[in-house]
């Protein structure tokens, strides 16, 4: 109950900025519609049928995987001498961590839900709430990549800089532009692609991918709450 | 030492005075380029020059010659973003002591240029392993130009938006524009994509790799892009920083 409490806070705190608003309401149909009339002048690309769709597709998934990327990195980034404090004040380093993450999850799902609406405006989800669980799955990932990023590496400059270079070179190895192959296989979101793409064409899962990205989600969690921990027991305490 | 020349030596120093940013700047942008040169297929495709001729080659080529001035695009956007954002305090007080908006502008953007510099060389070399361009020393001319619009670009977003709303419109406008709309593998591009920033350095980088003449028109169409960010950056800070103080 206690952990619903503290992250109705950090909810409230986020809610507070309309800027904040604008990012997850705005922000992301603009990214999505964007990608897809680009991609529409891509016909020379083997393989890359419908490009609009794909265009589409790959920016309502990319879209709000970073968006929970980078909420993720801040939230880690900024709150980092408040939590220490809260820790000296005997609040548990896992409870903050799923503070983080149950806000960042929160405000994810709103994005994911407004992406999936602008997506549908033009294209044909088969499966909305398959569609959906699969854009959850996304934001928890790089929800997770953000959180170790920012564990890592506690400048805004230098923990952007390695998410964004991630996160945009994540994006074009799984966006099904070029067959990169054996190595665009290991981009963090090249199996939550073909499970969104499965599910907004055909409506179904594409069970092939459903346990590598299940194992990328169990080793980003292990990942993020080693990188959450040990970032404590390094931070000075003041 | 001038005003604008103490400012610039102040940033670089806190820049240099962090080690593993200095590494980042070299390493994310060769990283990035150096994945590109070793996935992308070698499928044959034609371009379309902007100074004309249409051109046959390999998407092994043209990839790792658009993700250079991305690349270092990327890294003066995010850089001139957040550079602007910690220094704004600093910032205000330098003009309450006599500095002036242009100064300040002039002399992050010197720093910018600096770490413009050493992405796009970066980025570059690690091109150059898999591809070498028709001519090296414009096509580092126009990456350098790309990260200077950016950076620019980046400036004036950081003191309009939040860090969370720049970083995100940083990613996604670099990649539309510089990956997606500039790419001379596309055909029909929309007709925004004339007008985004990415346009004339982009275009010079693929005269500069893939064709026989300098790219001089882009070069300076760049440079008068350039020149106009620079004014509303100054404007942008200038008046950001008066409403705050």
């Amino acid at each position: 109950m206690a952990l619903f409490a503290d992250t109705g806070l950090r909810l409230h705190e986020f809610v507070r900025r309309p800027a904040t608003i604008v990012l997850v309401l705005a922000v992301p149909p603009l990214a999505i519609e964007t990608y897809g009339t680009a991609l529409e002048s891509f016909p020379q690309l083997p393989g890359l049928a419908e490009p609009a769709r794909v265009g589409r597709v790959t920016g309502t998934l990319f879209a709000v995987a970073f968006l929970a990327g980078l909420v993720g990195l801040f939230q880690v980034i900024s709150s980092r001498s408040g939590d220490e404090r809260l820790v000296l004040c005997g609040y548990s380093r896992m409870r903050l961590l799923g503070t983080r993450l149950l806000s960042l999850f929160t405000v994810g799902a709103v994005a994911s839900a407004v992406a999936l609406a602008t997506l549908g405006l033009r294209v044909d989800v088969a499966a909305p709430a398959l569609a959906f669980g699969v854009l959850i799955i996304a934001i928890v990932l790089y929800g997770l990549l953000g959180v170790t990023v920012g564990s890592v590496l506690p400048r805004e400059l230098e923990g952007s800089l390695v998410l964004v270079f991630a996160a945009d070179l994540d994006n074009a190895l799984s966006s099904d532009l070029f067959d990169t192959g054996v190595v665009g296989r290991f981009a963090p979101l090249h199996h939550p692609h073909a499970l969104f793409e499965s599910a907004v064409v055909s409506g179904e899962l594409a069970g092939d991918h459903l346990l590598p990205t299940m194992a990328y989600l169990i080793g980003f969690l292990v990942v993020a709450v080693v990188a959450y921990t040990r970032a404590g027991v390094r931070a000075p305490r003041s | 030492m001038s005003p604008t020349g103490t400012a610039v030596a102040m940033g670089a120093r806190e820049v240099v005075r962090q080690p593993v940013l200095v590494a980042l700047f070299v390493f994310l942008p060769a990283y990035l380029v150096g994945v590109f040169t070793i996935v992308v297929p070698d499928t044959g495709v034609t371009i379309q020059l902007s100074s004309g001729p249409e051109i046959s080659t390999t998407l092994g080529d043209v990839v790792p010659a658009v993700m250079a001035p991305l690349a270092a695009a990327l890294l003066g956007g995010i850089a001139g973003l957040l550079l602007v954002q910690s220094m704004s305090v600093a910032d205000r007080r330098l003009l309450v002591v006599g500095y002036r908006a242009r100064q300040l502008v002039v002399a992050r953007l010197a720093l910018l240029s600096m770490i413009g510099l050493v992405a796009s060389v970066a980025a570059v070399a690690a091109m150059r392993l898999a591809f070498a361009p028709a001519s090296l020393g414009w096509f580092v001319v126009a990456t350098v130009l790309a990260a200077l619009i950016y950076a620019t670009s980046g400036m004036i977003i950081g003191a309009l938006f939040n860090r969370l709303i720049g970083i995100y419109l940083i990613l996604f406008g670099s990649f539309i524009d510089l990956f997606l709309f500039q790419n001379p593998i596309a055909s029909d591009a929309p007709v925004g994509a004339a007008f985004t920033p990415g346009r004339h350095p982009l275009d010079a980088a693929m005269d500069a790799a893939f064709g026989d003449d300098v790219p001089l028109s882009a070069v300076a169409s760049g440079l008068g892009v350039l020149a106009g960010l620079v004014v509303v950056a100054v404007w942008v800070i200038r008046r950001s920083a008066t409403s705050a103080s």
